[in-house]
């Protein structure tokens, strides 16, 4: 638990996970786990077992679809996909995101007394 | 949206899924982890250090379970049955408690319920016309006090003057609401019915259909075209069958043709207004001439321009009132308009808003005092509770957790108390409905439990569910578990802060019902007096019944005086029948007021002009009635059209308008409708009857001749020694013998007209004194429960003060003290919230008396009374303590 790592906020997994399933197609729950903690480079701090809430949460909204399946390895595991609607709800959300981080951006790099 | 619905609908099933659900997740859980042990192992990881990992990383297990559930499904909903299931258990566990908690909740709100169902029926019902809020009511403003003085009717000349100078209403029609027509059908006798005369294009300005057939078109109110009738739905059924085939056929009424025209529908009712019948007004030239400004008989109903407001039409509508009043002073002096919109009016005219919210504070208090009662209880289990409540804070229950429970415990109790309130109210509702028969405008309102009541009786529960468990549920979420949970003895000091709580409880029911006591008394004392004030004339073994006299067949004065001339001999052929007389008004039963003049005496002012109530009456009327005559003589059959007029006038008018002066031989005019009266002589003075039997009021009063000043509708009078009501029947057929055309209205006697007058007044009171009792044993109970448990609670400390000598008399003057104290601190609360009430009461009512020093000194005794009993039983228990018991058992 080093106070380096980023706590995510509320609703930003839901949008890591649409995205890790739009790139890398069907995954089961710790495949999405460790790909977000990949990508992040391990500045992410997931308690990787929070993910199944926003499955659960994604997989009643529609967005995305699940199904028992087999891993590479020959395991038993539950794999998730992206939907349609989960596709176009992953477009708005990015556009969102990205806004939001623009403006937070410009914000925080105010300078005192300044304009800019 | 649509995605949100979808996921609350998934929420919602997997509730329900649970097991399959958690079955899943624990597989792919499992699965996980594997996965992970698998990676780890393959980086080159001991098993051991693989397996650590990778649950390192996952975090807690049954955190992610519950996340993975609060996601899933409904967290607040599951906490709830969880909590429901828990207090099902606590209900069944204990069902002493439960019931005694039911049935306080249950009486509380079902006598709530049972008082607002009248709300809902007479209150809170619309009349069934279109835009009720657009359709307005004109009414004249009587400068004379009375009753209601600002909802009198509109006179003709006024209705045309502001039907055709108005610029805000789209419409404007008037209405005669209180006729009376005598209907003959093809077969069977006469019968007397309420009924209506309306213009023309009243049902359009209301924008109500006829159920069958149609309304009144244009040009319907004229004469020729006016014989047609429109009936109401109740009539239809009750006498013609429901036929459809009567409109367009012919009825008589009045010894005339009508033809059937139209039925309304049965929801048509206008609260107050009981029409069977109505037919088309007809108003001719006489109608607009000045002399008719006198009669006001005229409801007017308007509906409002698009656009335009209440306001408008107020300030409109008294513009011209004045301009009335400029143009004629000798009449309308002083008289002014109102407008109110048709809701508002039915209801004020109605006059049942006061005697409602009365009824409503009082079931208010009495639902408090319940809850108060509840509170009590429930405090009192809760120090029972403690430790059970100490457990659960130990392993980890949230204050607000312990909140919750607590209030859905309350709930619980509250709804089933509310359920068994629902079939109490059912119940109480109908016993109300039939007693509420006092008269035709209110036995026409039908009582229901209807959906008002229903969400009432929710709401009402709902509300105590937090007002009992509230208190209760925030002290015990305030428990102290290291306190409670080792303290393992019974001490005396465990349930302090409990008991000043509910001491406080129980000082504010004492004080309520203190209060609601004296309310009551000061009412049933107020009521009592009328009921019992002597009238100034005899109304046991009368007689009365109302004729009216149908213009086709009784076309003048004179054919109206020699039906009185031909009926009274033949009525006192009656066996049984002692005197027999007519009179316009039946004795105290607010006969109406005119102008008078003084002959030799200056004209005052219009705006304070002499006015007296005046009565026209045969010549047996006050021996009839018993009235004692004081001076001079009563009429006889000499005072006749061709003899010179006479009156007699009651002592309030030698003393008001003559100013005690001598007065046989003055002579007097009346300001009485019809061409300007002759000069009469006072020959005769009789004592006061009272106004109206319900009020003390004694005005100055004139009685005319009938055969002087004959009137067309008039009340039979029969004095007898037996029972009047077996006279009934002998009065009918000497009747029918006269005239068999002609129906009766009202047969009935005295004391019923007297009873019918005093409306739901008796009801009313008996209703009030029931809640007051109620709220007197809820009281009691409340300070029985607290003192026995409180003796409880400190059995161990009587125990100690017996065993150190302290006396059984010592001992239950300790614990009575305890009581007293209580009583007298809520006893002076009530007194002191009870000073205003006489005078609120004689706004609210007026016409009866509140100062009765009486109800003071009893209530308070009563009150006390009750109370050490309450307190006495308890008392006597600590009083019995054998110490060696009492203090071996902690």
């Amino acid at each position: 638990m080093t106070a380096a790592k980023l706590d995510l906020l509320q609703g930003t997994l839901d949008l890591m996970v649409l995205q890790t399933l739009t790139a890398m197609g069907p995954l089961h729950g710790y495949g999405i786990a460790r790909r977000i903690e990949q990508v992040s480079g391990d500045k992410v701090f997931l308690n990787q077992g929070t993910i199944y809430a926003s499955l659960v949460r994604l997989q009643q909204r529609g967005w995305i679809s699940s199904a028992w399946g087999v891993s590479s390895n020959n395991r038993k595991a539950k794999f998730y996909s992206i939907t349609k609607k989960g596709r176009k709800q992953l477009s708005e959300d990015a556009v969102n995101w990205q806004r939001l981080a623009s403006v937070m951006s410009r914000v925080l790099g105010m300078q005192e007394g300044g304009e800019q | 949206m649509i995605d949100w619905l979808l996921q609350f609908f998934h929420r919602v099933t997997s509730i329900f899924r649970r097991g399959k659900l958690d079955h899943d997740l624990d597989a792919e859980l499992a699965a996980h982890l594997e996965l992970a042990i698998e990676e780890n192992l393959q980086s080159g990881l001991s098993p051991e250090e693989a397996r650590r990992q990778a649950l390192i990383h996952f975090g807690g297990k049954q955190q992610a379970i519950e996340q993975h559930r609060d996601a899933r499904g409904l967290p607040g909903l599951e906490v709830f049955f969880q909590d429901l299931r828990y207090a099902i258990r606590a209900l069944f566990k204990n069902p002493g408690f439960t019931i005694a908690v039911v049935i306080t909740l249950a009486l509380g709100i079902a006598v709530n319920a049972t008082m607002f169902s009248l709300v809902s029926a007479f209150l809170l019902r619309r009349p069934v016309v279109h835009e009720p809020d657009r359709v307005v009511v004109i009414t004249s403003i009587n400068p004379a006090r009375g009753f209601l003085p600002d909802a009198n009717p509109v006179s003709a000349p006024n209705y045309f003057a502001w039907r055709e100078a108005n610029d805000v209403f789209s419409d404007i029609s008037a209405a005669d609401e209180y006729r009376t027509v005598s209907l003959t059908a093809a077969q069977g006798k006469p019968q007397a019915l309420p009924s209506a005369a309306v213009s023309a294009n009243y049902f359009d300005v209301l924008g109500v259909a006829a159920y069958l057939g149609r309304t009144f078109s244009e040009g319907e109110d004229q004469p020729g075209r006016d014989h047609v009738v429109i009936l109401s739905h109740e009539l239809w059924q009750r006498r013609f069958g429901s036929s459809p085939a009567l409109i367009d056929s012919t009825i008589r009424l009045n010894r005339e043709n009508y033809v059937v025209i139209g039925v309304m529908p049965a929801s048509f009712r206008l609260l107050g207004f009981t029409p069977q019948v109505w037919t088309p007004l007809t108003l001719t030239v006489a109608d607009r001439a000045t002399s008719a400004r006198k009669d006001h008989d005229l409801h007017v109903f308007a509906r409002l321009k698009p656009g335009l407001t209440l306001q408008q039409a107020r300030l409109e509508i008294s513009n011209l009132a004045r301009r009335s009043e400029q143009d004629f002073p000798e009449t309308e002096k002083g008289w002014s308009a109102a407008v109110r919109t048709l809701p508002d009016f039915l209801v004020y005219n109605f006059g049942i808003r006061n005697g409602l919210a009365l009824m409503m504070t009082a079931v208010g208090f009495v639902l408090m005092m319940a809850c108060a009662n509840v509170a009590g209880l429930l405090l009192a289990r809760a120090t029972g509770r403690q430790k059970e409540l100490g457990i659960r804070i130990a392993l980890g229950a949230g204050r607000l957790r312990i909140i919750r429970q607590l209030l859905t415990e309350g709930l619980l109790n509250a709804l089933i108390g509310g359920g068994v309130a629902l079939v109490l109210a059912y119940w109480g509702i109908n016993f109300v409905a039939t007693k509420m028969t006092f008269n035709e405008a209110i036995s026409a309102v039908p009582l229901t439990l209807d959906r008002n009541v229903l969400l009432f009786v929710l709401g009402v529960s709902l509300f105590s569910a937090v007002l009992c468990s509230l208190a209760p549920a925030l002290r015990a979420s305030r428990t102290d578990i290291n306190a409670v949970l080792k303290d393992e003895s019974r001490a005396a000091s465990a349930g302090r802060s409990h008991s000043r709580l509910r001491t406080v409880l129980v000082t504010g029911e004492i004080a309520l019902a203190m209060f609601l006591l004296i309310g009551t008394g000061l009412l049933l004392r107020g009521l009592y007096v009328i009921e019992h004030q002597n009238l100034g004339f005899q109304p046991e073994h009368l007689l009365t019944a109302g004729v009216t006299l149908d213009s086709a067949r009784y076309k003048d004065a004179a054919q109206q005086a020699s039906f009185v001339r031909e009926i009274i001999p033949r009525l006192q052929h009656i066996p049984g029948a002692d005197t027999v007389a007519v009179t316009s008004d039946l004795p105290a039963t607010g006969p109406g007021s005119v102008r008078v003049q003084i002959r030799g005496e200056p004209d005052l002012p219009t705006n304070q002009a002499r006015n007296t109530r005046d009565a026209v009456v045969s010549a047996d009327y006050f021996s009839a009635a018993e009235i004692p005559v004081l001076r001079g003589r009563t009429f006889t059959e000499m005072d006749s059209a061709t003899s010179s007029p006479v009156v007699v006038v009651n002592q309030e008018f030698v003393h008001r308008q003559l100013r005690d002066q001598e007065p046989l031989g003055k002579q007097i005019r009346l300001n009485v409708t019809g061409p300007t009266p002759k000069w009469s002589e006072i020959v005769g003075v009789v004592t006061n009857v009272k106004n109206y039997s319900e009020a003390p009021d004694e005005d100055p009063e004139v009685y005319e001749p009938f055969l002087q000043r004959p009137v067309s509708s008039f009340s039979i009078m029969i004095r007898t020694k037996a029972d009047p009501n077996g006279m009934a029947s002998d009065l009918r057929s000497a009747i029918e013998q006269a005239d068999a055309d002609l129906a009766l209205l009202h047969v009935m006697s005295m004391p019923a007209v007297i009873d019918l007058q005093k409306g739901g007044d008796v009801l009313f009171s008996r209703m009030l004194a029931i809640f007051a009792l109620l709220a007197l044993v809820f009281a009691g109970i409340g300070i029985y429960g607290l003192i026995a448990y409180s003796v409880g609670q400190r059995t161990h400390e009587i125990g100690i003060r017996v065993a150190l000598g302290a006396g059984s008399k010592q001992v239950l003057s300790m614990v009575l003290f305890e009581g007293l104290k209580m009583t007298a601190i809520g006893a002076a609360i009530g007194l002191a919230l009870a000073v205003p009430l006489p005078k609120v009461f004689a706004a609210m009512f007026t016409g009866l008396l509140f100062s009765e020093p009486r109800v003071y000194f009893v209530v308070p005794l009563a009150i006390i009374a009750v109370s050490m009993l309450a307190t006495y039983i308890p008392a006597r228990r600590a009083a019995s303590v054998d110490p060696t018991i009492a203090l071996r058992n902690s």
